[in-house]
């Protein structure tokens, strides 16, 4: 699975592109848990996750995101998730994921949303 | 003086002296052997600079032929070659002593093509007055036995490092059978833990099946007999895979199994599961359920669903439904969530089946999934007999889907029938 990443501001985006099943949800969480960590030790405020490019999503990938925003919440990074394709939206609302996790439809909503950026 | 000194020492003493002088001379010449050894044998602890020495003074010492031969050379460059000449053939004289030395068989390297090619290559210089100069080119010869030296080092060495990976494959592919053998016993567990029997009712029949991955993975199912006759019906499915999913689901059934009794709603029941789950989850494993109480005076079933594929209802009449009431989150994500609780109703000639997504998420060579649909055709056409038939069914038609890809994840189904109104009827 390929993973770009975009700095936007404060804002990370993360754009995972194919399937992110059992055999890419280790190099995955860790691509997260970086993202999350920010680079030269300023984390960034909001990290969203575009979905846009994400094929399939299984059990042990949606640990990845699970972890990503558990993460995200101890060290006070707004996290969310956008643009998800009908079938990943369906395993994320099946699981109840999207019921702890926001989720919106499109990376523009999801910005919006996002925390004002600035001191 | 080599006598012993006292009756009391005579047979130790005498022994040794036997074996210090017997065959090999006196002490000197073995520690002279040895020395030599040292430098000109294969092996030798100075063998190889030794050899790179010499093999630089050949190639010197065949330079300055070609030199000599150069007309109109000063005089002191003629003198330099010339001392140059005497110090090779120093040099090669002495090796070839140490080489008769280190010889175990004097005469046989005095014959050997090594042998005659040393002594030719120092001959000329003592039979002075014969002008051999020609004859010195004959050392080069002497470069094939250098070579020839490092090319069997070189190939010992390669043989030397074969026999280590050899070695450690071997050890490699022990450590990798005992792993399998013991990864095999857990898949055996697994599947055995689990009830291989649906409690008998009147009316109902039940039949499931879990085909573990090759890589063990965590998916269940249960059968739980509950107070009033009631029976628990249970299809999960763990994150991730191997052994840590492996532990989970088994800490995941008995805590579902301990709580099913005492907890009057399925709803209830995934509750107090889940928070006693995110209690300890050191490894935040999570856990899909679902969970229906059936009650077999009535049929009714009464369900809650943490984040699972939901099951599929087949009528009398061969039509298929999802039961798609709005489910909870995963187990042991986090605490203190509700799950709401369904009603459905299994009435006569009606299946419930019950499976994880190891089913509709086969892959095949294509990389195409089994798919719901697939499913749903398989139970609408082959649903009406006994539920171990439509388990044998839709495991058959999954096998010849994959056709052959490796299985990646568990494929666990469990089906309830509840008899057409006739047979009901006749009892």
């Amino acid at each position: 699975m390929i993973v770009q990443l975009e700095s936007l501001g404060t804002t990370t985006v993360v754009l995972p592109e194919g399937r992110l099943d059992f055999g890419a949800a280790a190099a995955f969480e860790k691509q997260l848990t970086e993202a999350l960590a920010g680079r030269g030790g300023v984390a960034p405020r909001t990290v969203i996750l575009d979905g846009s490019g994400l094929e399939y999503v299984s059990s042990a990938g949606l640990r990845a995101i699970l972890l990503a925003a558990r993460g995200a919440q101890r060290s006070g990074v707004a996290f969310s998730l956008c643009a998800l394709k009908p079938a990943v939206r369906e395993v994320f609302d099946l699981s109840g994921f999207s019921r702890i996790i926001a989720v919106h439809p499109d990376r523009a909503a999801a910005l919006a949303a996002a925390p004002p950026s600035g001191p | 003086m080599d006598q012993p000194p006292g009756p009391s020492h005579a047979t130790g003493t005498g022994e040794d002296l036997i074996a210090a002088s017997g065959s090999t001379g006196p002490a000197w010449r073995g520690a002279l052997h040895r020395a030599a050894a040292q430098l000109v044998e294969n092996g030798g602890r100075y063998s190889r600079p030794f050899e790179s020495l010499i093999l630089i003074l050949i190639v010197l010492s065949v330079a300055s032929v070609g030199l000599e031969a150069t007309a109109g050379l000063p005089a002191w460059a003629t003198g330099a070659l010339r001392w140059g000449e005497i110090a090779v053939v120093a040099v090669f004289s002495v090796e070839y002593l140490l080489r008769i030395i280190a010889a175990p068989d004097k005469l046989k390297f005095l014959l050997s093509f090594e042998g005659i090619v040393d002594f030719l290559s120092i001959a000329p210089f003592y039979l002075a007055g014969i002008d051999a100069r020609w004859l010195r080119l004959v050392r080069m010869l002497r470069l094939l036995r250098v070579l020839k030296l490092r090319t069997y080092q070189l190939e010992s060495t390669v043989a030397e490092r074969t026999l280590e990976i050899s070695q450690k494959n071997a050890l490699l592919e022990q450590t990798q059978g005992q792993l399998n053998a013991e990864l095999e016993v857990g898949r055996a567990l697994q599947v055995a833990i689990l009830p291989s029997a649906f409690p008998a009712r009147s009316g109902f029949d039940g039949a499931a099946r879990m085909i573990p991955a090759t890589t063990m993975g965590g998916d269940f199912y249960d059968f739980i007999q509950l107070p009033g006759g009631q029976i628990g019906l249970v299809m999960a499915d763990v994150s991730g895979k191997g052994v840590p999913a492996a532990f989970f689901m088994a800490v995941a059934r008995t805590t579902l199994r301990d709580l099913a009794p005492a907890h009057a709603t399925p709803g209830e029941c995934l509750a107090a599961v889940n928070d006693v789950l995110c209690a300890e989850n050191p490894l935040d494993l999570f856990v899909t359920v679902f969970y229906c109480m059936l009650d077999p005076e009535s049929g009714v079933l009464r369900y809650a669903n943490g984040g699972h594929n939901p099951p599929y209802l087949r009528r009398a009449d061969a039509s298929v439904e999802a039961l798609r009431g709005a489910g909870g989150l995963v187990l042991g994500a986090m605490p203190g969530v509700d799950f709401p609780d369904h009603t459905a109703q299994l009435q006569a000639g009606y299946r419930l089946i019950l499976y994880t997504d190891g089913v509709t998420e086969a892959f095949n060579d294509a990389d195409e999934p089994y798919g719901e649909e697939r499913l749903i055709a398989e139970v609408r056409e082959h649903g009406g007999g006994a539920p171990a038939a439509l388990i044998e069914h839709i495991c058959q038609g999954v096998a010849a889907f994959a056709s052959g890809a490796p299985q990646s994840d568990d494929i666990t189904l469990l089906v309830v029938s509840r008899e057409a109104i006739e047979k009901a009827g006749i009892q």
